[in-house]
């Protein structure tokens, strides 16, 4: 019976095997992990994927929160008070996409050192730069769009302030205001548009100009430090 | 600095991939060791600040529609917003400070858009327009003389304007008897104007004391704002506006006890004032509305 069939490794690697006939998902995972990088890279050059955890949590907080949140001058912030002091801790999860703000705009800054520092954004990787620099200025979008739906005091007013600055642009401004706060006021729908530009329309764009800055990092690959040997000797070639 | 052509450039760098690739370390285990250190690192850092900001909260209020307190790292939540709601110091999270100290050094009506629109916009096209800007092929920092000053700079003039932004509006003096001054000191007026008459010092918006607005001027830009300044015409009745730019066009830049130079213009004041009652009570309603 034993000989009809075959050995258990080979049964274990069935599904494997499968997907990578289909998918080729199992050599380009481990061209991803076994790829070289430069011999000297550093503790420095880690701040990008940090910055990819932070948005992995902000995204898995952000999911949670929206469980429990409404939209709507009447009960926005009634639910983050209830999330801050009833839902089992939801003071954790609210606090971590709070405080996950702050720490991803930190990181971004400190990321972007680096590569200024390094020269990383020079020739062949200026794209990388460019998305990473969009990605930076959306991100400051989601601390903006952010900021109001907590809907108390402080997050009315420095809305009214930010909206307001965007009014004083020449010929768009104003229609550019109107169109933030739709209306004159803030109001239900004034929620519900930062609502759905914080949850849906930003975080999608990040996403996507992450994977694209991801893909260029890749394929050009890692830069090394500006002090390491940049040029093959003799001996090496 | 020497320039390549492009193609002394591509060799350059695919000489140099092809060499670290050759020497190379795999990502795996190397790189994702540093990588799960810092990200760890990270979540607990954002968890530490979480538990410290949650474990200086007070009590929850019994009030419930009070804010619950806070201390270092600030409260839960402040109480709910309300349009009608008076001397609120606006005040944004403070990656934003830097912008927002633009819009103080910037306030007058004719320059505040190189605060808010100018200035910002070309910081934008900067960002990302920088690797087409510095073209030297340089990447070692002893060759990049004007790059590192300028990676110097910018973090120097971010922090500057970050302190300055971060600054509340000092304590302003006592609020004059006049009719009018005891509403403006204790309404939204007061966190972004100064004016002596009504002891307010807010750092956000023009010093009233200097611009001295006409009563016109005065009673536009309260109804429907100006710039950053909100419209206020929703929150406040035509009397009570009314009320307030007669108070401003007569007393900013007073001496004493006497009027400013726009006092002959402020037309129905101080009769608006009684009209408008008080300290403008039972205003702070359809503070949600739709």
């Amino acid at each position: 019976m034993s000989t009809l069939l075959p050995p258990p490794k080979e049964i274990a690697m069935l599904p494997v095997d499968w997907v990578e006939e289909r998918s080729g998902a199992i050599s380009f995972g481990k061209y991803m992990l076994f790829r070289n990088v430069p011999k000297d890279i550093s503790w420095l050059q880690t701040l990008g994927s940090a910055l990819i955890t932070v948005f992995i949590l902000q995204a898995t907080t952000g999911i949670i929160l929206a469980m429990y949140y409404q939209p709507t001058p009447e009960t926005a912030w009634m639910t983050i008070q209830w999330i801050t002091n009833e839902a089992t801790l939801g003071w954790l999860v609210r606090g971590m996409h709070k405080w996950g703000s702050s720490v991803m705009v930190v990181l971004l800054f400190l990321h972007m050192g680096r590569t200024f520092l390094f020269g990383a954004y020079k020739y062949p990787r200026e794209m990388t730069w460019i998305t990473g620099a969009i990605i930076f200025i959306l991100v400051m979008g989601m601390s903006f769009t952010g900021y109001l739906l907590v809907f108390d005091e402080r997050a009315y007013w420095a809305t009214i302030v930010g909206v307001n600055i965007n009014g004083t642009a020449p010929i768009l401004g104003p229609a550019l205001s109107y169109i933030l706060m739709v209306g004159p006021e803030i109001g239900t729908h004034t929620l519900s548009r930062f609502y759905s530009l914080h949850m849906l329309v930003l975080p999608s764009a990040i996403g996507g100009l992450i994977f694209l800055h991801m893909l260029l990092v890749v394929r050009l690959g890692v830069t090394s430090p500006p002090w390491s040997r940049m040029e093959p000797t003799e001996r090496d070639v | 600095m020497p320039r390549l052509t492009a193609r002394e450039r591509r060799e350059g760098y695919q000489r140099e991939y092809a060499f670290q690739q050759r020497h190379g370390k795999p990502f795996f285990p190397h790189v994702v060791f540093h990588d799960t250190i810092v990200s760890l690192i990270v979540v607990a850092l954002i968890m530490g600040i979480t538990i410290l900001w949650y474990a200086q909260f007070g009590a929850i209020p019994t009030d419930p529609m009070a804010e619950r307190t806070g201390g270092l790292l600030g409260p839960a939540y402040e109480a709910k917003a309300d349009p009608g709601v008076l001397g609120y110091h606006p005040q944004p999270d403070w990656y934003f400070f830097f912008l927002f100290e633009l819009l103080r050094i910037f306030k007058t009506p004719e320059l505040l858009i190189v605060g808010t629109i100018i200035i910002p916009t070309i910081w934008m096209v900067l960002l990302i327009g920088w690797p087409f800007i510095d073209r030297n092929p340089d990447r070692r920092l002893s060759r990049r003389p004007i790059a590192l000053s300028i990676g110097v700079m910018v973090p120097i003039v971010l922090l500057t304007l970050t302190f300055y932004g971060s600054k509340v509006p000092a304590e302003g003096g006592a609020a004059s008897t006049e009719p009018g001054a005891a509403a403006f000191a204790a309404g939204a007026c007061s966190t972004c104007h100064v004016l002596a008459n009504a002891g307010t010092a807010g750092n956000v918006g023009p010093v009233l004391d200097e611009a001295k607005p006409d009563y016109a001027t005065a009673l536009a830009l309260i109804t429907n704002g100006q710039g950053s300044m909100p419209a206020f015409k929703a929150t406040y009745t035509e009397d009570e506006i009314s009320c307030l730019a007669g108070y401003v066009a007569t007393w900013s830049a007073a001496v004493g006890t006497t009027p400013g130079p726009n006092a002959a213009t402020a037309k129905d004041y101080p009769a608006s004032c009684e009209k408008a009652g008080g300290l403008f009570a039972g205003n702070a309603s359809s503070a949600a509305g739709p």
